[in-house]
């Protein structure tokens, strides 16, 4: 079987130079992530699981190794085609939302197409309904953020994140702001995502939003830990009845 | 192109969210290209009324006086004084001058049936009223043969009048110039106040000779003689033409300097063009500051709109936003807001230039190009003032702002 290779980084490190001091967060690290995976990355802060998200999402730089993002050798790009990356080939979902205030949930998904230079989107308007209608907010859609529950808000994000048809959708610490009913609600449609062929990594230090997940690799020290198959994943019904028995 | 119009659309959005912040940035723009097209288009309106009213002043008017210096802050008069000599001269030999008049001034006190006056008393003969272009409301102006036999009569202004005679009408009546009694032949035109704010309404008019020999006692000579030329072409061969003639008059050598000066209202228009030119440009430097504080206003909530929204910067660079991005997007804000500011501006100088006229008469023509400066200064200031901001917001690192709180 011959399945594309969205991630693959060869020895890649990341130094942080401040003064005299160096910090090494992340060592050599090989990973390979394929299309239709849906990986979670765990490990204690300041692991090194941010600065490997950092790179893998293009805000940041390796400073050495190489990083191959869905066919391209990313090591190579300027700032503009790192931006155009970005713009392409990712979707990033944030903890903390990060969406625009006093904007309709509908502006807000439409915003990667704002930015879009290929012209590839013919139709943005229908396109951000269409992903605002896939995360379950076809009603909400010119409600503006403010007037959004927590739950409600991160999935208009992950609508944005869905909405430029990303090679790749990058998730930090997304449930990380959310109650344990809405972290379950946000793992459950990253399954759905997944289910229907989206390439999923997600960060994030809960051990059952974690279990969703087909793969989760542990990272200590910037190195990698261990990278295991997920025996036995949780489904929105299994996590919800384990909620009921620990309340 | 398009990208450029998205990003059009993108700062509309911001500017709209927060409408009045937006509004009180705008207002230094309002009120700096309104101070300026209010006060340019002042002195252009000084300007105006103040050659209109030199020309009004006479017909090709020249003005022969002794040339005088400034010593120990008094004017002294050097050489010999404008006299009867060079009166008859000019008379008779100059071709380019029409009309001629000695202008003798005196410091007298009037004195009527009701009430009393001190002003000053022209003495100038019959051709006087036409080179100044002053004609009668009531009565006649005095004769060549009146100036030649130094009657003791006058012509008053509306001022005069109003304080010696009341209501009545002064025609034929009596009233005492320095205890001599003079009777009133006419009563001239008003005309209100003059460039300088002075009332030329205020003024006694007689013959010169008898101001000379009832008045001064003395015929020394004249303050200056006014002249009219034939034509407004030939104002200036008539000053060549009289100035051969006086110093003729004066038996100045060649090659000696003239102890006389000769200004006409052309010369007069051009001077007073250029106090008022000076003025116009001081007065719109002076509002311009105000649009420089405008602009310092806009920069001001620009760079703190770039902190308050540094997480919006970092979102939009993450989803792909380029650096140009960013900068057009704050550009086009800082841009707008100014525009915005500088066409309401535009609106409050005409309005206000307007409000000033009702008020207080004087009216003010909106100079186009004061729109032009005004409009022009609010554009160049959104960009020079949103740029730095801009900048500082493209130049932002994505991941950083994104964990900004």
């Amino acid at each position: 079987m011959n399945v594309k290779k969205v991630i693959e980084t060869k020895k890649l490190s990341r130094v942080f130079k401040n003064g005299e001091i160096e910090v090494r967060a992340l060592t050599a690290i090989d990973l390979e992530i394929l299309e239709g995976e849906f990986v979670a990355i765990m490990g204690a802060s300041g692991s090194g699981k941010s600065t490997l998200l950092n790179i893998l999402g293009c805000l940041d730089k390796a400073s050495s190794g190489d990083y191959y993002l869905d066919g391209v050798h990313v090591n190579k790009l300027n700032k503009n085609q790192l931006a155009d990356i970005r713009n392409g080939k990712i979707g990033f979902i944030f903890q903390s939302y990060n969406l625009l205030s006093r904007t309709t949930a509908l502006d807000n998904v439409g915003l990667p197409l704002v930015y879009d230079r290929t012209g590839r989107f013919k139709n943005p308007t229908e396109i951000a309904i269409k992903a605002l209608k896939q995360v379950g907010l076809g009603d909400r859609m010119y409600h503006k953020t403010n007037q959004l529950s927590g739950g409600q808000q991160q999935r208009v994000a992950i609508a944005r994140a869905l909405v430029n048809d990303p090679a790749l959708i990058l998730s930090d610490e997304a449930t990380g702001n959310l109650d344990s009913k809405s972290s379950i609600d946000v793992a459950d449609l990253f399954v759905q995502l997944n289910n229907k062929g989206k390439t999923i990594v997600m960060i994030t230090h809960e051990p059952e939003i974690a279990q969703f997940s087909k793969r989760i690799i542990y990272l200590r020290d910037g190195k990698i830990l261990t990278d295991e198959i997920v025996k036995n994943r949780s489904t929105k019904e299994s996590a919800l009845q384990d909620l009921e028995i620990s309340a | 192109m398009l990208q450029l119009f998205k990003t059009f659309k993108v700062a509309f959005q911001a500017i709209n969210k927060n409408r009045t912040r937006s509004l009180l940035t705008v207002l230094g723009i309002i009120i700096g290209v309104g101070a300026v097209i209010m006060t340019i288009s002042a002195g252009e309106g000084a300007t105006k009324q103040i050659q209109d009213q030199i020309s009004g002043l006479g017909t090709n008017l020249l003005m022969i006086y002794t040339k005088t210096e400034h010593r120990g802050g008094a004017h002294v008069r050097m050489g010999k004084p404008i006299d009867k000599r060079d009166l008859e001269i000019l008379q008779k030999n100059s071709v380019w001058l029409t009309k001629i008049s000695p202008l003798v001034v005196d410091a007298i006190q009037a004195i009527g049936p009701k009430g009393y006056k001190s002003t000053a008393i022209y003495g100038v003969s019959h051709e006087y009223f036409e080179i100044m272009s002053r004609e009668l409301y009531l009565g006649e102006v005095f004769k060549e043969d009146d100036v030649k036999a130094g009657k003791k009569i006058c012509v008053i202004g509306e001022t005069i009048r109003e304080k010696l005679f009341l209501e009545s009408d002064p025609i034929g009546r009596q009233i005492r110039i320095n205890k001599i009694p003079f009777t009133v032949i006419g009563l001239l035109k008003e005309e209100g106040q003059g460039t300088m704010g002075q009332d030329q309404d205020d003024i006694l008019i007689a013959p010169y000779t008898t101001v000379q020999n009832r008045l001064k006692g003395t015929q020394s000579g004249y303050e200056m003689i006014m002249a009219s030329a034939i034509s407004e072409n030939h104002i200036a061969d008539a000053k060549i033409e009289a100035t051969e003639l006086i110093r003729e008059s004066h038996r100045i050598l060649d090659g000696d300097e003239n102890d006389f000066d000769i200004t006409t209202q052309i010369e007069l228009q051009q001077i007073t063009g250029n106090i008022t030119g000076i003025l116009t440009i001081l007065l719109g430097s002076i509002a311009s500051i105000s649009l420089l504080v405008g602009g310092i206003g806009i920069m001001n909530i620009m760079l703190v709109s770039v902190t308050e929204r540094t997480r919006e910067i970092g979102t939009r660079l993450a989803i792909g936003a380029r650096e140009s991005d960013i900068l057009t997007q704050f550009l086009i804000e800082a841009v707008v807001l100014s525009l915005v500011g500088g066409v309401l501006g535009v609106l409050v100088g005409i309005v206000g230039n307007h409000i000033i006229y009702k008020l207080t008469n004087f009216f003010i023509p909106t100079a186009m190009y004061s729109i032009l400066i005004g409009f022009g200064f609010s554009a160049i200031v959104g960009i020079a003032f949103g740029y730095f901001p801009a900048r500082k917001a493209a130049k932002l690192n994505p991941i950083d702002a994104l964990r900004y709180e």
